[in-house]
């Protein structure tokens, strides 16, 4: 262990990360040719938003597709109260899918291509969207939900001004979950023949150390807008009485 | 090093992608069926390795994430300007995918264990830190105003009344975290780390039996902790199991 | 039909009878029933309490009326007409629904809250906006208040503006639900008046829940004391209730003190009061001595009073001695009562401020009579005391 580190150490004097850093920030905006697989033209602007738009599009794809299956059916057990221990073990079942073994094997099974793989990560969206659906609206004040079933809202009526402008913050929070877990395993979805800013990351003998940082880099990146672009977007969404500190 | 760590579907080869076949697997690897019970009975051992090293990966990493978290949480508790910092900070590394985080830790940590378990330890740590402080935040007051009453110091009450109060909230932090990480640490072989991720690698999407066996094995680990750490959670807090009886 | 009541705006004039028939609630194959054919009729206008110990199935009795609870048997009847034929939503959106939580959607605004069920029902926004202030003005909250959100309010001010919004499409009955149970005493009491003074304004009927017999004695017309199983074991007026009980499980209830309630049924003007000799700022005290001289004299004590013949204090013995009575009386006033106060409420106003006489005044403030211990003790001797109280109309307001 400790020759490991010397190593490293050794590496780190003779080689500051600075360098690399440098490396990857070219390597993001101008077209380099590769000396790894012969001349071959890797990096630069266009290959990049080409690559991210590729991640977009599949993370957006995914994540509609499992807020359609995962929110109605969360809603509607929460607004039920019922189904409790199934939304639970959806959720916990679902943080325990391991999701390269998931990108590989639904590859496998229904083959290959952005159509296929966006239902495989819609696997993995589904479960915290549902959880949090149905603890969400299931714990909303069952005193201004009798209230408005008193005042004769119909079922409907009491979900959508009720229930749910109450439950934002968990709803919310389930979709930031989706949405993370749905961009980090898009970032190996090139081994399912999906390319993504991932490939920079997977395919070092094409793009070398320099697109490996690169492309660590532009997923960071990307995970982190997205977060702050939801975090925004519920921040805005959340009713104004609710951020109250009681009198 | 770099190593042919990439697959392909059969038969189609994308941009730079390089396959690797090992020769013995080639009839039950050709063959599309499901999962051959042959080839799974006979080379079951195969995945001994990758399962314990699966397993050493996330304990030490989520004992490192937990005592990094309980600590910071404890002193956020204390100092309570230092909690939206931590929270912010914890959540980017939450953000940040695994995958990338290998890499951005490449040029530091270079490739192996020890970058996949600094990542996987930094992805458990918000959610120790933010269940710890929801554990803390749900001690009802009382409870503590009544133990200060008594004369309690700060520590005392912080050992024996907070923290038990708080129990079950971290441990269901603890739980999340750790069947989390155990999915998570399938791309630690991304990073040279070792674990089910490995086999998964190199046996190629195809060969559907070896994507079962050693995803299966993953899945269940992290349900059967899940599991174990809920019992052990209800074990140490016999005032919930009352008030359920 | 109830929608033509709402035709004026901020009117407040509609209000239907209700009428149990045979009413029953089983809950699954339960052959004990939550109500057993619950049978009374409550008029149009008057409040109806509800009353019993826990799990009398007072609540679930009168939450049939607007179908939160399902009717197992039997009917219900708003205005002749049965709530089981309705649509339950829209049946809920003409009946006012007030609960012990309140329930206020955290968050709308006040202002949205009280709109809420006007909204449901399809109103023009200016007629909305229009019948929103006037209630908040109905309740006695400040207009701005409407812009708050529940979380900015005290409990009491919560409780007001549940009240508030289910008077907002200006319903045809009212159900409540322990509506002041969550408040402090003090806060409770002043609910308990307002809401008295706003329905003897508005004359809704109302059907009332609560576990507190001296909260069915204050607001009800009509008391019904429930036992468990929900069966009514008696149906009458809070004078009936007290002096006639009409077994042990309804005496038992109202408790050993019955004596001491009925004077929560009365009023200061229904008793003869005293008279004080009375003492203008400026006068020749010699008159005033004279005054007091007289045999007649109920109170021994001058009572100072304006020129609008409103109460200052009681003069004292050192006052008299100057030539002129002085503007500042010796003594302070004291206890102040109003002709229509609880009788109850005035004794214990009375015994508190440790006084012996108490200035009684009217709607004005102007002096009307004094008020001592011994009148109350006489009076409940007498055999007045024994005759009917007043009706349900003119509750007293205080």
């Amino acid at each position: 262990m400790a020759t490991r580190e010397a190593g490293v150490i050794g590496a780190l004097l003779l080689n500051p990360p600075l360098a690399s850093i440098q490396g990857a920030i070219e390597f993001i905006f101008t077209p380099q040719t590769s000396n790894v697989t012969g001349g071959k033209t890797v990096g630069g602007i266009d290959q990049v938003i080409e690559l991210t738009l590729s991640q977009l599009e599949l993370t957006v794809f995914a994540l509609a597709l499992s807020l359609v299956v995962a929110m109605p059916i969360g809603l509607y057990l929460g607004h039920r109260g019922t189904g409790e221990l199934f939304a639970t073990v959806i959720g916990n079942a679902g943080r325990a899918i391991p999701e390269l073994a998931l990108i590989a094997f639904m590859a496998a099974l229904i083959g290959v291509g952005v159509l296929n793989l966006t239902i495989a990560l819609a696997v993995l969206g589904i479960p915290p969207l549902l959880t949090n659906a149905f603890v969400g609206i299931h714990q909303v004040d069952r005193a201004a939900v009798d209230a408005a079933r008193g005042m004769g809202m119909t079922e409907f009526e009491i979900l959508r001004k009720v229930e749910i402008p109450l439950a934002i913050p968990t709803l919310f929070a389930g979709i930031r979950s989706a949405t993370i877990a749905i961009v980090a395993t898009a970032t190996i979805a090139p081994i399912a023949g999906v390319l993504t800013l991932g490939d920079f990351i997977i395919n070092q003998n094409v793009y070398g150390d320099n697109g490996v940082l690169a492309g660590a880099i532009l997923v960071a990146l990307l995970a982190l807008t997205l977060e702050f672009g939801l975090a925004s977007l519920q921040r805005r969404l959340t009713s104004k009485g609710l951020k109250l500190k009681p009198a | 090093m770099a190593n042919g760590v990439l697959l392909a579907a059969t038969g189609e080869v994308g941009k730079g992608f390089i396959q690797e076949r090992s020769s013995d697997t080639l009839p039950c690897q050709a063959t599309d069926k499901l999962f051959c019970w042959e080839w799974a009975s006979e080379h079951i051992d195969r995945y001994a390795t990758p399962t314990l090293q699966h397993l050493e990966l996330v304990a030490i990493s989520v004992l490192i994430g937990f005592i990094v978290a309980f600590t910071l949480a404890l002193l956020a508790h204390r100092h309570h300007w230092l909690q939206p910092p931590l929270l912010a900070g914890t959540g980017v590394l939450y953000t940040i995918p695994s995958v990338a985080f290998f890499f951005l830790l490449l040029p530091l940590t270079g490739r192996g264990e020890d970058t996949a378990i600094i990542a996987l330890s930094a992805y458990t740590l918000q959610i120790i830190f933010r269940n710890t402080m929801v554990g803390f935040a749900n001690v009802p007051k009382a409870v503590v105003d009544a133990a200060r009453g008594m004369g309690q110091t700060d520590r005392q009450i912080l050992w024996r009344v907070e923290l038990p109060l708080a129990t079950p909230e971290i441990f269901a932090g603890l739980q999340v975290a750790t069947v989390s990480t155990v999915a998570i640490a399938t791309l630690a072989a991304f990073a040279g780390g070792g674990g089910l991720g490995e086999p998964i690698l190199k046996g190629g999407i195809s060969f559907k039996t070896n994507l079962i066996i050693a995803g299966g094995i993953a899945f269940l680990i992290a349900v059967i902790l899940g599991l174990v750490l809920f019992a052990v959670q209800r074990f140490l807090t016999p005032w919930q199991r009352a008030r359920q009886a | 039909m109830p929608s033509e009541a709402v035709t004026e705006e901020g009117s407040n004039s509609g209000a239907s009878a209700v009428r149990y028939e045979g009413a029953t609630k089983r809950y699954g194959d339960s052959s004990v029933a939550a109500v057993d054919a619950l049978t009374l009729e409550v008029p149009a206008g008057e409040i109806c309490v509800l009353v019993g110990p826990s799990g009398c199935g007072k609540t679930t009795a009168m939450r049939m009326v607007n179908r939160m609870v399902e009717i197992s048997e039997g009917d219900i009847l708003i205005g002749g007409e049965s709530v089981r034929n309705r649509d339950a939503a829209r049946l809920r959106r003409e009946v006012g629904y007030v609960i012990q939580q309140v329930g206020l959607f955290p968050h709308r605004t006040i202002a949205e809250n009280i709109a809420a069920v006007p909204q449901l029902l399809g109103w023009k926004k200016e007629r909305t906006e229009a019948r929103t202030a006037e209630l908040i003005e109905l309740i006695g909250l400040d207009p701005e208040l409407g812009e708050r959100y529940p979380a900015q309010l005290s409990g009491g001010q919560q409780q007001r503006v549940g009240v508030a919004r289910a008077l907002a499409a200006d319903p045809l009955v009212m159900l409540m639900d322990e509506p002041f149970g969550a408040i402090d005493p003090i806060s409770r009491e002043r609910l308990q008046n307002e809401f008295l003074r706003l329905q003897a304004e508005i004359g809704k009927t109302v059907l009332f829940v609560t576990h507190d017999i001296d909260e069915a004695i204050k607001m009800g017309d009509r008391i019904a004391v429930m036992r468990e199983g929900g069966k009514v074991a008696q149906y009458a007026t809070p004078a009936e209730i007290l002096m006639d009980p009409a077994d042990e499980f309804v005496e038992d209830f109202v408790g050993a003190d019955r004596a001491l309630k009925r004077l929560a049924l009365m009023r200061v003007s229904d008793i003869d009061l005293w008279e004080a000799p009375l003492a203008y700022v400026g006068q020749p005290t010699a008159e005033v001595r004279a005054k007091l001289a007289t045999p007649e004299v109920e109170v021994p004590y001058p009572l100072l009073v304006d020129s609008e013949r409103r109460p200052l204090g009681w003069l004292s013995e050192r006052d008299l001695r100057a030539d002129v009575v002085p503007s500042r009386p010796d003594s302070p006033l004291g206890p102040l009562l109003d002709r229509d106060d609880i009788m109850r409420d005035a004794l214990a106003d009375l015994l508190q401020g440790e006084a012996q006489y108490a200035a009684v005044v009217d709607r004005e403030g102007r002096i009307d009579g004094v008020l001592s211990v011994e009148i109350i003790s006489e009076f409940l001797g007498s055999p007045e005391a024994k005759k009917e109280e007043h009706g349900a109309v003119e509750r007293p307001h205080g």
